[in-house]
């Protein structure tokens, strides 16, 4: 069944690359559907009592050396997949149909998705390196033909380099675990058992965590971001932004932390990677509050809230990881819908500019509305969804260390700060004379971004809801929990 | 029936059920000669309309003869010739190899060669005694025979290379080729001789015994393999002894280079894991000291190399020094896994580089060779599915799964790093970026939309090479099975050998 779930958008997209534009969307959808449906039954069918993964699949791929292809559930991945099923499907429904080659464009969104449900799911590490990597491939072509800006190419290029020369050096990392950890084994759960030595472990932490943290993007590595991001059509970077970049910190937390107890020699890098989060922190909002481009506000704001989430996975405690992927949802729904806002902004203004866009609220009541509560969930009001995941982050980082949450918590006053010039910026303030009344968004668009606002409100009064299969049992690896 | 025949003083009994024997462990070699001297008498009695279309055909049956042949061997090999030659799994595994890639050349070249108006029969003559040379080199247990192999396959080469005769370029190439490669030749002669000298014998085997450790003073032994060791190189095109390969490869027909580009490679590292991974362990430090620079530099001299590029073939041909450098860290590891590894990536070789010159060989029209990247814009739109082909080729080479690159780089590196080699790999690693780079440029190019071209028809052979090693790219890619049990079987051989 755990197959199905990358199988159905990849060979899907298959036909719909095939078809004419009109038919391509609606396969596009139907297929996308499917896999929310299908996840949603998994979802719905997954036991939080029981232990370990659950749906397990296992066949032996490469029996020479103990690969198999290995997938399986648990109580973390199992969101992640939720979420990557989602926004699959919002961003197909937004991909406009005049859209040069839209089927293809589509075609390649669902190959896309198909890869990181993989990565999601994947037990062996082999496994796991396969589709984080594959879906490069769907993720370069999207932003290279129908990338906007100057050079799409170079954005192109540039991310597909940056996170090769991470991932290449997890794949030695790999090869490096089998060989030396003593198991002969890329099962996760197996190696979990086999710590190697401190000495090694320092290394092979590093190769594994230089792929993460070029995917999250970690501080010092994000400079791909912004030209990535700026480059992506609306829809990719949809599922660009909201899945994605979670990968990465999926990673961490799925192979980083159990993997390598103590990555201990010239240093302790379970020491340094809280420090680059709270440097991203503090950087990303920074850079965020000097943008003019909305985009690239939100760009930068992402490099900000991912930073945060890595600093719950290294805070090694059940509040902090807990956060993290209460976090990671959060994230992927509120710059989905963020990004979807500011394309229909620009759409409608012929700019995202903010020096150029204001006053937008007056003809644009229903988008300003929604607008106000995705800032808000964006900046962590409480009773939206994002407070809960920064609180118990903060509350995890404090246990770790008092002197990082604090400047920690400096980041979190600049939230606001750019969330909300962002917001009064484009949609307040009195309207020129001359000013065109502009169009506010209709149905469609509305009906798009209501399951989004809905769930910003149910995450954000019914935590329990997610938090509730994370226990010791639900999870098919051991984190530093019990 | 019982010939005695005095050789070197001693008296040898060699009976005709012995002779049988012994053809029947060179059985693939036998059917390629055949169907060699068939192809030539026939291109001399037939009349001039039914030569081509007989050439061909003579030609396909000899590879087809030789993979029958290769099938009863499997498993059955022994020692033939005293000591020569061998039918064992290893000969076997390459035996197969050069057929299929002596088949794929034919599907990919025939239309291609009438196209041209370049002479058939003559091609695939020197096409057989090439192929024939490089299984010889599959097969030969004696430092006489592999030179004999050598030499068979390195002077249809020089003809074939040459083959455009009114493009200088190509004639360039010929005389580039013969020069540089005589050179090599007589190096690897003057190391074998040395190697003689040291140890008194000329079978593989023998030396193996006779050369311990002990014998890594003997600067005699040392010299012959520093001498055969830049030999190997030059014809694995290794770095620093690469500097013939663009020029060679951009000159030659683009049916020479596509045949060339694998089957020589192939032919020098089966030659290379028989000499030095099985016939000389004791001086393993010394020459995997020389092979590990050789693949560092390959790998950055051809992935740099690359990157400035804008002619297909000298982009190939750059990516085949950096693939040496990969394939030479599964020949440093040893041990069954680097050896089995080595097998493995040839043959993925063998597919996606095949398949990436059998697209531009669709491509190729009468006046001359597509060569040019910038040629290559709208294939992606005009031409969909060549374009997904290369598309698929390229991104293999570079190693993205789920594809034979990639699994095949995956054995090489875990062999690497289980062996000791864990620096290579590193480098390996941080090159192959750099690779992504060209090879990822080539992909802009088929993608990036042109107007209609004057490209030739698409004709059913070359599609057919292309299908086929398009599908095995992926097919391997996604179920390595198979061709691993095959591989690992292939180097048992050797890697018995190597104790």
């Amino acid at each position: 069944m755990l197959s199905a779930v990358w199988l159905i958008p990849v060979i899907g997209a298959m036909l719909v690359a095939a078809l004419p534009r009109r038919f391509g969307k609606w396969l596009g959808i139907v297929v996308a559907a499917t896999v929310l449906a299908l996840t949603a039954y998994l979802a719905y069918a997954f036991d939080p009592g029981a232990h370990g993964y659950q749906f397990v699949e296992r066949v032996e791929w490469i029996p020479g050396l103990h690969v198999d292809y290995h997938l399986g559930l648990d109580g973390i991945s199992l969101w992640l997949l939720l979420l990557n099923a989602l926004i699959g499907l919002i961003a197909v429904l937004a991909t406009p149909v005049e859209m040069r080659n839209s089927s293809r464009f589509i075609a390649m969104l669902l190959v896309m998705q198909g890869g990181m449900a993989g990565v999601f799911m994947a037990v062996d590490l082999l496994v796991f390196y396969v589709f984080f990597e594959a879906m490069l491939i769907p993720a370069y072509f999207l932003l290279w033909m129908w990338g906007e800006g100057p050079r799409p190419l170079h954005a192109a290029i540039k991310f597909v380099l940056f996170t090769l020369v991470g991932s290449l050096l997890m794949l030695v990392g790999i090869i490096g675990e089998y060989v030396f950890s003593g198991a002969s084994s890329f099962d996760l759960t197996t190696l979990a058992q086999h710590q190697p030595s401190s000495q090694l472990q320092f290394g092979l932490f590093f190769l594994f965590a230089a792929a993460f943290a070029v995917k999250t993007p970690l501080f010092p590595f994000h400079s791909w971001l912004p030209d990535a991001y700026l480059a992506a059509p609306t829809p990719m970077l949809i599922a660009f932004a909201g899945v994605m970049g979670k990968t990465g910190a999926y990673a961490m937390l799925r192979i980083l932390v159990p993997l390598f107890h103590s990555p201990v020699w010239w240093w302790d890098w379970d020491q340094v990677l809280p420090v680059l989060a709270v440097a991203g922190i503090i950087w990303g909002s920074l850079l965020a509050l000097a943008q003019t481009d909305m985009k690239a506000v939100v760009a930068y704001s992402s490099i900000a809230h991912m930073a945060f989430i890595v600093l719950g996975i290294f805070s090694f405690n059940a509040q902090g990881q807990q956060g993290a992927v209460i976090q990671m949802v959060n994230h992927g729904l509120i710059v989905t819908a963020l990004f979807l806002i500011v394309a229909w902004i620009e759409r409608r203004a012929g700019s995202r500019d903010l020096r150029v866009v204001h006053a937008l609220g007056a003809h644009m009541p229903v988008l300003a509305g929604i607008f106000v509560v995705v800032t808000m969930a964006a900046l962590g009001l409480p009773g939206l969804n994002s407070f809960v995941g920064e609180f118990m982050i903060l509350l995890g980082a404090w246990k770790y260390s008092a002197v990082l949450t604090v400047i920690a918590c400096i980041g979190l006053v600049l939230t606001p700060v750019y969330m909300l010039r962002l917001f009064q910026g484009s949609m307040q303030g009195v309207p020129d004379d001359a000013s065109i009344p502009l169009l506010d968004i209709g149905g469609r668009e509305l009906a798009l971004m209501a399951p989004l606002v809905i769930l910003m409100f149910l995450l954000g009064l019914d935590p329990y809801l997610l938090t509730r299969v994370m226990t010791t049992n639900a999870l098919g690896l051991g984190l530093p929990w019990s | 029936m019982e010939l005695s025949v005095l050789l070197l003083n001693r008296t040898v009994n060699y009976t005709v059920d012995m002779a049988r024997q012994d053809l029947f462990q060179v059985g693939p070699i036998v059917a390629v000669t055949i169907a060699l001297l068939l192809a030539m008498i026939a291109d001399l009695v037939l009349p001039k309309g039914a030569r081509r279309t007989a050439a061909g055909a003579l030609t396909v049956l000899g590879f087809v003869g030789a993979l029958l042949a290769d099938a009863l061997l499997y498993n059955n090999g022994r020692s033939a010739y005293h000591g020569f030659a061998t039918g064992d799994n290893f000969a076997v595994y390459f035996h197969a190899f050069f057929a299929i890639l002596g088949l794929l050349t034919v599907a990919a070249s025939h239309a291609y060669l009438h196209r041209r108006e370049f002479l058939t029969s003559e091609f695939y003559v020197l096409l057989l005694a090439a192929t024939a040379g490089m299984m010889v080199l599959g097969s030969s247990t004696s430092l006489v025979s592999i030179f004999l192999g050598l030499e068979l396959l390195s002077v249809s080469l020089y003809i074939l290379a040459g083959y455009a005769r009114r493009d200088t370029a190509s004639q360039e190439a010929g005389t580039k080729y013969l020069l540089m490669g005589g050179f090599a030749s007589a190096f690897v002669a003057y190391g074998m001789a040395l190697l003689y000298g040291g140890s008194g014998t000329t079978l593989i085997p023998e030396i193996a015994r006779r050369v311990t450790a002990d014998s890594s003073s003997n600067p005699i032994l040392l010299l012959g393999v520093i001498l055969i060791g830049i030999g190997f190189a030059f014809k694995v095109s290794a770095a620093p002894f690469q500097m013939w390969t663009p020029d060679v490869y951009q000159g030659s027909p683009i049916v020479v280079t596509a045949f060339m580009s694998v089957g020589t490679k192939a032919a020098a590292f089966a030659m290379i894991l028989r000499v030095f991974d099985s016939g000389l362990p004791g001086l393993a430090p010394q020459w995997q000291a020389l092979l590990a620079f050789t693949a560092a530099a390959s790998m950055v001299v051809g992935n740099l190399g690359a990157i400035v590029q804008t002619s297909i073939k000298r982009l190939l041909a750059y990516s085949g020094i950096a693939q040496a450098g990969y394939i030479l860290i599964g020949v440093l590891a040893g041990h069954s896994d680097g050896q089995g590894a080595v097998l493995f990536y040839l043959f993925g070789y063998l597919v996606m580089n095949f398949g990436a010159f059998a697209v531009v060989i669709a491509l190729s029209g009468p006046e001359g060779d597509l060569d040019r990247m910038s040629d290559l814009n709208g294939l992606g739109h005009r031409r969909p599915w060549l374009g997904v082909a290369l598309t698929v080729f390229m991104f293999s080479l570079a190693g993205f799964p789920p594809s034979v690159g990639f699994i095949g780089k995956f054995f090489l590196f875990a062999a690497g790093v289980a062996h000791g080699f864990t620096w290579l790999v590193v480098l390996a690693v941080l090159m192959s970026v750099a690779s992504v780079y060209y090879y990822v440029r080539v992909v802009v190019h088929i993608w990036t939309p042109a107007e209609k071209r004057a490209w030739p028809r698409l004709t059913s052979g070359t599609a057919l090479a292309v299908a086929i090693t398009g599908v095995l790219s992926l097919a391997i890619g996604i179920y390595p099975v198979v061709l691993y049990l095959i591989a690992q079987a292939g180097a048992q051989p050797v890697a018995a050998g190597g104790g």
